[in-house]
């Protein structure tokens, strides 16, 4: 990809939550429409659509099936949609989808791609998700026979972090904090009602020591979409594209014992080079960003993502949320929709709802989470059981 | 943290689970993994050793992951580990492993070069440090497959 060949035009969304009612079928057409309509195209213009996977099916009424079948097309009336598929790689989905639809943009067959994620957990009983969960978090043969859970697995990173740098459980819980008074600015976010304190998220029942329930994602419903097109007619159809400037990436493990950087302590050894390439790519450094859209899903993985994006020394990120830094009004606005857990866990739709929050916010539309005058975001996603990272430098013109 | 009482079957007249949902999840070994577990029934811990490169493939595959060779030999591990992270479940498990909380779940490094997860069993939870020493147990937790777990090596 060149620096700013592809650019975002349109974003939809709906809000993150329970809602067993609204199907992941009036999800997705009603994003798409959503997003359609945000970036005053015409249906017809639309050439390719991809879908995210829907995590978990109902065997009456699978949504992957009839997405991989062709359903989304039809239901929108896309006309002349050449192209569509589905692609996954779980937390990573937006980054990945992203990538086909830059392979499809650049193979000139169309040039103007529909991206779509829709989620309903709700319809799944609690213990079909935590079957669910128990099995795709860990490995089934080395790790599910030991109890071992997604939960666990951020409880000892964090264990580890915090034994090496010093940082404090009370910094662990500021990052919760900060989220949800992000999510409280944010009309979709799933808890975006009552502040939270540190006392509050310590003090919560203790999940995986030691990680709280405050210190965990929430699954939610949910979904949205955007529209991706090509520099070229994103500059004629939209007033203010956002342009996809820098991105790298890395795959670590499926299973943590095989994870590339053996140290819990140093992942920041595998995540700051993945950073540094993206801001290389874009012509950009740390200090030009202006918002850093994290998705860590856990206090922890939020912390080491900061680590790795060169403006604050490794280990030193905790102490920087604490002081609020990365709250409101603060000097390096991180996670400006509150992230997995205060915006809500959508499944692959984490990474989905971080990329149109960095475009709504780049746009000047993220209402009273707006961050004033944004012109440069650093966004990542990632998968699996910590598997992989991809950051993204986005923004508003193409640095020279 | 105290030990709360959690009344298993009172929970499973609640959420309507079956025995099955209850049954504890166990590995299905395959054929580059049967090995291992065969061994573990014996109470031997053995890793898969590259013939060719000498590397040591934890957890193993159909393979050599680092040069593609086939030929493979499985060594004794020593059975010492150290204990590189470590987490305590206390709630939100899955459903078969309620009636064991509190427990460790645990990184260890063994000093063959690979890493597990695996239990900390016979330790307080007080006692539990990064980098202290470990010794592997062997749990016959069915008639078919004995899981290794780690104790803290006594002094």
């Amino acid at each position: 990809m060149e620096k700013g060949e592809f650019a975002i035009i349109g974003i939809g969304e709906v809000p993150t939550g329970n809602y067993p009612e609204r199907s992941e079928f009036e999800i997705a057409y009603t994003v798409s429409r959503m997003a359609i309509q945000d970036a005053g195209i015409n249906k017809d213009e639309i050439g390719a659509i991809l879908c995210a996977q829907h995590i978990m099916s109902n065997p009456d009424n699978d949504y992957n099936t009839e997405m991989v079948f062709g359903r989304l097309p039809e239901a929108i009336g896309a006309r002349n949609c050449r192209v569509t598929c589905m692609t996954s790689s779980g937390g990573a989905s937006s980054f990945s989808i992203r990538k086909t639809a830059e392979g499809i943009l650049r193979s000139g067959e169309t040039d103007t791609v529909l991206v779509v994620h829709a989620q309903r957990f709700s319809q799944f009983t609690a213990n079909e998700q935590a079957k669910y969960f128990s099995v795709a978090g860990s490995d089934v043969e080395w790790e599910v026979p030991y109890g071992m859970t997604y939960n666990s697995l951020a409880a000892m990173i964090t264990q580890a972090y915090m034994a090496h740098t010093g940082t404090t459980i009370e910094q662990i819980a500021a990052v919760c904090v900060a989220c949800r008074k992000w999510a409280c600015l944010q009309p979709n976010a799933m808890f975006n009602q009552k502040e939270l304190t540190i006392e509050k998220v310590i003090n919560a029942r203790m999940v995986s020591y030691p990680l709280t329930t405050l210190m965990c994602n929430v699954l939610g419903d949910g979904g949205s979409a955007f529209i991706m097109t090509t520099a070229e007619k994103a500059r004629r159809v939209c007033d203010k594209p956002v342009y996809i400037l820098g991105e790298a990436s890395d795959y670590s493990h499926r299973t943590i014992t095989r994870a590339k950087i053996r140290d819990f302590n140093q992942l920041v050894d595998f995540l700051a080079p993945i950073a540094r390439e993206a801001y290389e790519r874009a012509g950009l450094g740390p200090e030009d960003m202006d918002i850093y859209e994290i998705y860590g899903s856990y206090p922890v993985i939020h912390l080491m993502i900061m680590d790795s994006l060169g403006f604050v020394e490794p280990g030193r990120s905790g102490a920087l949320v604490e002081a609020g830094e990365t709250s409101p009004g603060g000097k390096y606005p991180c996670s400006t929709n509150g992230e997995a857990m205060s915006f809500g866990h959508t499944g692959t739709g984490v990474g989905f709802a971080m990329l149109v929050e960095s475009v709504r916010q780049l746009q000047g539309k993220a209402g009273k989470a707006q961050v004033p005058g944004a012109r440069f975001v650093i966004e990542n996603c990632g998968g699996g059981a910590f598997m992989d990272c991809h950051f993204t430098v986005l923004g508003t013109e193409i640095p020279g | 943290m105290n030990k709360e009482h959690i009344d298993i079957n009172a929970i499973k007249a609640m959420l309507n689970l079956s025995d099955e949902d209850l049954k504890k999840p166990l590995p299905k070994p395959t054929t580059w993994s049967k090995p291992f577990w065969e061994a573990a029934k014996q109470h031997r811990l053995i890793l898969r050793k590259c013939s060719k490169c000498g590397y040591i493939d934890h957890p193993p595959y159909l393979y050599c992951t680092n040069c593609h060779a086939d030929e493979h030999e499985w060594i004794e591990a020593s059975g010492k580990g150290t204990l590189a992270a470590y987490a305590i479940n206390y709630f939100g498990v899955p459903f078969p492993f309620w009636a064991d909380l509190p427990y460790v779940v645990a990184l260890v490094d063994l000093p063959e070069g690979v890493r597990m997860i695996s239990n900390i069993v016979e330790c307080e939870f007080g006692e539990l440090k990064n980098g202290m020493e470990l010794e592997v147990v062997f749990d016959d937790v069915s008639e078919e497959i004995t899981l290794p777990k780690w104790r803290p090596v006594k002094k």
